[in-house]
């Protein structure tokens, strides 16, 4: 399976320091830090990907004429600088790095950063196996010169529609948080592309992109995630298991999904290359948008334990970001804490708790 | 060919057992007529050892053959902590628990009937074994006072006043499914100072046990275990085996222990239950435990164990080997690229020429403790290592090695250092002929 590798995690979590001229600003396991631009290099040459993403000086906020101005000169000597120590003259064949290179395009129009597109069309062109782009829109101005390189795009569409949309423009290699999001929310995404059948005329509902495990009508559901559906959760669990894996708070609930959502999307890119080399893909995806809803459905649950570099620098003052679930034990939760880490707290009250046959009030 | 082994043994080892036998006879005898008690469960002893009361045998039961002594591994609220139950099955497993405190909270007694059962909630084919509740009622919920009717406790949402008897936890666990049921007992620490509420508790878990045989609706296809209670008091734990083997349940739990007593103490409970119990029926000591504790009940007579310590270790990034446990967080196994246990066959440790993932100490330090899937990683590896050590000890016993096999166990944790060796230990295997601090 081909390895790409980045500097930093898609996408990404912002953070307060800034990045500099030789390097940039990173959250880790360890507290945040600054990965410089020949550090990266040699983790390149070290760990051997089949793909390396070059290192991109990105703003957090939209940048002012002197950011960009700063962003395309960084961009434009990190890569000059990588591609120099990765496959320059100087370096040994033997010593050569077999990583394919994407040279990233930054977020920024083509007047602005001409002359760092210049060089990747001239001196760096047959240094780079590809392009890495930051939005959607680069890809209407990639140059005619480079039009031959994979387009990998990093971008967080959030509904297979914008996914398509963004293919339509011309990306090959997508990045799709969405998935992800969706496993954590409870949502077991549902589309196939090409899109069932056209509705017929007269019925406006159109299909879910997905379902919501969270809520009450899957409790007894032993049906599997998705109709028909191959993938390893659906041959082997159903509905009723994961919405109780969800509500006990279980990570098997989350891997479940993300088993499930994988072989969705999986099987949706595989529509999406057939229906591209049939020549039907632009009618398809009119067809598609016309069938699904226009949104992924809102998840009525938590998602999982996140852990502290999974989730943004804290503010001062910020509430809460889990409510708490002990309630009245909360006299006793430092004493629990220490007894059991897997406590049970019944979200029902002594009715439901006697309707469900546990006890019986007094 | 096991048959001949046993066949050809002295009768001299067996005679602590036999010495008992009239003693339960005659109250089997006294006692009233009671509702007759099948057994969904065969249990074929095939060897014991020669010198310690360690036995390896077989349990029959509905879902599946469990060679026994088995270490149990702990599926609270139907699932194992983020494995599927395929990588469940692939460490060898054939019996695991489920909580039925909380399982009776969620999803409930409706959506149990609903579904039909645990095994089809969570698509598990091989055994389960549920527990009572009793324990997690007394230790999680606030005020839970235990009365002869059974645990009155406050809801723990709306504070309204409520009570769980030994009917309604037998009718939950009858939902559940669960190839061996555990009746509700009344539980209390062993270190508790008050020794006529240890004798009180002990009387009513016996009172209880009648209740939970009268309750039991699937007697036929699921297997109801008694549990022996009595604190540390040797003679209470003697009258409650008494009572309580005279009820003849298909199985038979040593209950109140690993609550913090004394490890002298926990060895001396389970040296005087084992001798009391009969040695057709499958012996549970509950909450146990580390692998010391483990191997050396097992040379006190014990066959099964649960323990969450083994997959809550794992999440916190610690694996258990033969040396003891590795702490995979620390700095030192940053550039470690041994395989987290030389020669173990987990899928993670097993090599990738030999269909294994092939994974490093190194690699184990990189995601443990952050990334899920390291939790998921080592929980398969700590299961797999309780599982095969358990095998490893069944075979010792089937060899009569069993002596040679607890010198190695220990000596391997300890470095070979034998005044390192625990005192509890080393007295607890002195009291059933082996001599820890002997040459191997």
């Amino acid at each position: 399976m081909p390895l790409i590798l980045g500097p930093r995690r898609f996408p990404p979590i912002p953070c307060p320091p800034a990045n500099t001229s030789a390097s940039i600003a990173l959250l880790t396991s360890v507290g945040f830090t600054q990965l410089s631009a020949h550090d990266y290099v040699k983790a390149i040459q070290k760990l051997r990907p089949d793909i390396a993403v070059g290192m991109v000086d990105l703003a957090n906020k939209q940048p002012g004429s002197k950011r960009r101005g700063k962003m395309v000169d960084r961009t434009h000597a990190w890569t000059r600088d990588a591609l120099e120590q990765l496959y320059g003259d100087a370096v040994a064949e033997k010593d050569k790095s077999k990583s394919a290179y994407f040279a990233p395009v930054l977020p920024l129009d083509n007047a602005q950063q001409s002359l760092y597109l210049d060089d990747l069309e001239s001196e760096f062109r047959w240094d780079i196996s590809g392009l890495a782009l930051y939005q959607s829109a680069s890809l209407g101005f990639v140059p005619e010169s480079l039009a031959n390189l994979p387009r990998l795009l990093f971008s967080e569409p959030e509904t297979p529609q914008a996914i398509l949309r963004d293919i339509s423009l011309g990306a090959d290699l997508l990045t799709t948080p969405l998935l992800g999001a969706s496993s954590d929310g409870g949502i077991a995404m549902g589309f196939v592309f090409p899109a069932p059948a056209p509705l017929t005329e007269g019925k406006s509902e159109r299909l879910p992109l997905g379902i919501d495990l969270w809520t009450g009508d899957h409790t007894t559901d032993t049906s599997p995630l998705g109709e028909g559906c191959e993938c390893y959760t659906c041959k082997n669990y159903h509905r009723a298991y994961i919405h109780h894996l969800l509500h006990a708070k279980e990570m098997t609930a989350w891997a479940l999904l993300q088993v499930h959502n994988f072989h969705v999307m999986d099987t949706f890119f595989a529509g999406v290359r057939e229906s591209i080399q049939r020549g039907s893909f632009e009618q398809d995806v009119q067809t598609f948008s016309r069938v699904y809803a226009s949104s992924m459905p809102e998840s009525s649950g938590e998602g999982p334990r996140l852990r502290g570099y999974q989730l943004p620098a804290n503010g001062p003052n910020q509430p809460r970001r889990m409510p708490k679930v002990y309630g009245l034990l909360d006299h006793a939760i430092q004493k629990y804490a220490e007894a059991q880490s897997e406590i049970a707290t019944p979200d029902t009250g002594a009715s439901g708790l006697e309707e469900h046959g546990f006890a019986e009030k007094l | 060919m096991l048959c001949h082994r046993l066949l050809a043994r002295p009768l001299a080892k067996i005679s602590y057992s036999t010495l008992f036998i009239p003693i339960a006879n005659m109250s089997t005898t006294t006692a009233p007529t009671r509702k007759p008690m099948p057994s969904a469960l065969t249990f074929d002893r095939h060897a014991k050892c020669s010198t310690t009361k360690a036995r390896a045998s077989t349990l029959h039961l509905p879902h599946g053959s469990v060679p026994l002594p088995i270490f149990m591994p702990v599926a609270t609220q139907a699932s194992l902590k983020g494995l599927t139950y395929d990588q469940l099955r692939e460490t060898g497993c054939m019996l695991c628990l489920n909580n039925t405190y909380h399982l009776g909270l969620k999803p409930g007694q409706a959506v149990l009937d609903a579904v039909g059962g645990a095994h089809k909630l969570q698509g598990w084919d091989r055994n389960l074994l549920t527990d009572s509740g009793g324990f997690q009622m007394v230790s999680l919920l606030k005020l839970a006072t235990v009365t002869e009717e059974g645990v009155r406790f406050l809801s723990p949402h709306d504070g309204s006043p409520m009570l769980l008897t030994p009917e309604h936890s037998i009718s939950l666990q009858n939902s559940i499914g669960s190839d061996i049921i555990m009746q509700l007992d009344d539980v209390i620490a062993t270190t508790s100072p008050d020794h006529a509420r240890i004798k009180e508790a002990m009387d009513r878990s016996v009172r209880w046990l009648d209740r939970c045989i009268e309750e039991h609706k699937y007697p036929e296809r699921q297997n109801l275990f008694c549990i022996i209670q009595g604190g540390l008091d040797l003679e209470l734990r003697k009258q409650c085996c008494e009572e309580m083997v005279a009820r003849d349940t298909p199985g038979i739990a040593i209950g109140g222990l690993s609550g913090g007593e004394a490890k002298e103490e926990f060895c001396k409970v389970v040296h005087t239950c084992t001798e009391l119990l009969p040695e057709h029926k499958p012996r549970y000591v509950m909450g146990v435990g580390y692998p010391e504790d483990i191997v050396v009940a097992v040379a006190l007579g014990a066959d099964m164990f649960d323990c969450v310590w083994p997959t809550r270790t794992a999440r916190f990034g610690d694996a258990i080997v033969s040396s003891g446990t590795l702490k995979l967080s620390h700095k030192s196994f940053a550039d470690d690229f041994r395989p987290v246990e030389e020669g173990c066959t987990c899928i993670c440790c097993r090599p990738t020429d030999q269909g294994g993932l092939g994974l490093t100490r190194a690699y184990m330090h990189h995601i443990t403790a952050k990334e899920t899937v390291g939790a998921h990683l080592l929980t398969i590896h700590n299961v797999h290592y309780m599982l095969n050590m358990m095998g490893k000890i069944r075979q010792a016993i089937i060899d009569d090695q069993y002596p040679a096999f607890l010198r190695k166990f220990f000596s391997d944790i300890y470095g070979g250092d034998k005044s390192k060796f625990p005192e509890w230990a080393v007295g607890a295997l002195w009291g059933v002929g082996v001599d820890l601090l002997a040459d191997s």
